[in-house]
């Protein structure tokens, strides 16, 4: 960005008591000047030649000395008024901004007997029924998390029962099955254990959503953690023939909760299996990075388009595969392992191009956190990523941007590389100016979590990525 | 002469279901519906193992295992409990193991059978 230019007008100008003291100064000094110049043209007309020439210098002083006078008082007074306009006007700008920033206990106290005593008035009210509808809000989301805790546990308990007399019927304590009700009976359990992996996974949400997932942390040994995980999926992948690839080199131990940490891994380790073609191979590995550990899966299945990195990572979201069917998880898997890493102040995202195999990285902190936050997975930013982008085209596009954006949308180009190129179009076509393109490029950019400062880029791809793969989030 | 087992659950179906497994194994079983009826029922026969629910309306579980300290008692539970909280739970010498519930019939039959072929806690 260029320096700030100096703008004499601007400076004057831009504050309204500068406007009205310089109004005043103005009006101070023109007005007594037509009065003077009246007196004076009418005293000179009515005295004698020879008075009025001898005494004109004296005049004419006085004259100007009482114009400058005048002038001075009523800028002094003028600054006094605009003064008392500008301040209330002040101090309701600084409530607006921390209204922003959500503070909803401002309260304003202006006495000023006049319009603007009345708009303060007003700007109280709403801020006390903004601060009531977010109270209402707070509850609103608690209950839902409540409800969720408790139905779900409500919903698991009957699954026990349930569980054990499928099992007995299936070990044969109520005699032989035939082959047909032995296969209808595994249809029952089959989808017995899937619907109770679903309530578990209802289960952890609702617990990271009011921050009470219990981190156990412990001083861990993290090679010796991502081996142990690697050798009890090894199981899962021998099926497709697949190899599971472990790079790490030293790292130090650290306090994680492991149960925790393998979960994330062997989420992410049980998808890279589960869409990789036979035969390949699945990289795990780990590095430290400042004061983070990163790791990384990588698999070479068919990869994932800009419009499924952004959403994978919300909860039900699975991308249509044909093979999604046969392995049909509960679509909780990711955003779990999201709650679990952003509640301990990590990161996970995902680098990817169709065809080309993805890889997921998430990070760990080498300090663990002292407070676990709460991160919102159901019903939260479900398409808030969509519509931050929206509000984005909207801002520099005007009413046009809406219309623009659903076009993109309805083509399913709201990736990142697919957004660059629409906005160098833009440019390029000069419906918007340079300057603006870059910063529209910028603010998407941010939006999708790429941020310039944080990846080294050299560092973050291990896997011959070029940059422009990379959607982060954040 | 069968081992006796008594099951303690606050819901029929489980009681049930499990007496129903461990009759099969060739346990001798018997139920009850909450700690008052625990305390009640091993005043009449002394059970080598108790299955106790850990969240049963009533008195809490905690106070209970407090008064039966020669019979050993195996946790199941609903709630998953971290690590962590079962060492804490598992404070008395006689507390000899943990169910996850929904339980694998298998693994709960090979559990039990472990438990009882350990010859330190038989009278």
């Amino acid at each position: 960005m260029d320096i700030k230019k100096f703008d004499l007008k601007k400076f004057i100008l831009s504050k309204i008591n500068r406007k009205i003291t310089l109004l005043f100064i103005i009006v101070g000094l023109i007005a007594p000047s037509i009065a003077i110049f009246y007196f004076y043209n009418i005293s000179i007309s009515s005295y004698p030649e020879s008075l009025s020439t001898n005494q004109a210098p004296l005049l004419r002083t006085i004259a100007i000395t009482i114009i400058i006078l005048i002038g001075i008082n009523t800028g002094i007074i003028g600054f006094f008024i605009s003064r008392s306009i500008s301040r209330p006007i002040k101090d309701l700008y600084f409530a607006t901004k921390e209204l922003e920033k959500g503070n909803y206990n401002i309260k304003l106290d202006i006495k000023t007997c006049d319009e603007i005593e009345e708009l303060a008035h007003a700007f109280n009210k709403t801020t006390a029924s903004q601060a009531k509808l977010q109270e209402e809000r707070k509850e609103i989301d608690s209950a839902k998390t409540e409800f969720l805790s408790i139905t779900s546990h409500e919903l698991r308990s009957p699954m026990t029962p349930m569980k054990a007399q499928l099992q007995m019927l299936e070990e044969g304590y109520f005699g032989k099955l035939t082959k047909k009700q032995k296969d209808s009976l595994a249809i029952v359990i089959r989808n017995a254990d899937r619907l109770d992996r679903i309530i578990v996974d209802f289960l952890d949400i609702s617990r990271i959503e009011a921050a009470r997932l219990k981190f156990n942390f412990q001083e861990t040994d993290i090679v010796e953690l991502i081996k142990s995980t690697t050798k009890f999926m090894d199981a899962y992948a021998k099926e497709k023939n697949l190899s599971l690839v472990v790079n790490v080199d030293k790292l130090p131990l650290i306090e994680v909760d492991s149960d925790r940490l393998s979960q994330v891994l062997r989420n992410l380790i049980n998808n890279a299996i589960k869409f990789s073609p036979d035969n390949s191979k699945i990289e795990i590995s780990a590095v430290l990075d400042r004061e983070y550990i990163r790791f990384s899966v990588r698999d070479h299945g068919c990869g994932l388009t800009s419009e499924n990195q952004i959403r994978i990572f919300e909860p039900f979201y699975q991308v249509e595969n044909a093979n999604r069917r046969k392995h049909g998880g509960t679509g909780l898997g990711l955003a779990i392992c999201r709650g679990i890493i952003e509640s301990q102040n990590g990161k996970i995202w995902v680098e990817s191009k169709p065809e080309k195999g993805c890889q997921f990285n998430f990070t760990i902190p080498t300090k663990p956190v002292k407070q676990i936050k709460p991160i919102k997975i159901l019903f939260s930013d479900k398409g808030l990523i969509e519509r931050k982008i929206k509000e984005e085209f909207s801002t520099i596009l005007g009413p046009l941007g809406e219309v623009e954006f659903n076009e993109l949308k309805s083509k399913n180009s709201l990736g990142r590389d697919d957004l660059v190129e629409y906005i160098d179009y833009l440019t390029e076509l000069f419906i918007i100016p340079q300057q603006r393109g870059r910063d529209f490029k910028n603010s998407i950019e941010k939006i999708l979590g790429y941020d310039k400062d944080e990846i080294n880029e050299k560092e973050f791809m291990p896997c011959n990525y070029s940059n422009d793969e990379v959607v982060k989030r954040n | 002469m069968k081992k006796k087992i008594l099951v303690v659950d606050d819901e029929e179906d489980i009681r049930k279901s499990v007496k129903m497994i461990l009759e099969v194994n060739g346990y001798e079983v018997f139920t009850a519906i909450d700690g008052d009826d625990l305390l009640n029922k091993i005043g009449q026969v002394t059970p080598d193992l108790i299955l106790l629910d850990i969240m049963m309306p009533g008195p809490p579980v905690q106070e209970i295992i407090k008064q039966i300290q020669n019979i050993k008692i195996a946790f199941m539970s609903v709630v998953r409990i971290s690590d962590a909280r079962k060492r804490g739970l598992c404070s008395q010498d006689n507390i000899v193991d943990f169910f996850q519930k929904p339980f694998n019939v298998t693994d709960l039959i090979d559990r039990i059978e472990l438990i009882l072929a350990d010859k330190k806690y038989i009278d």
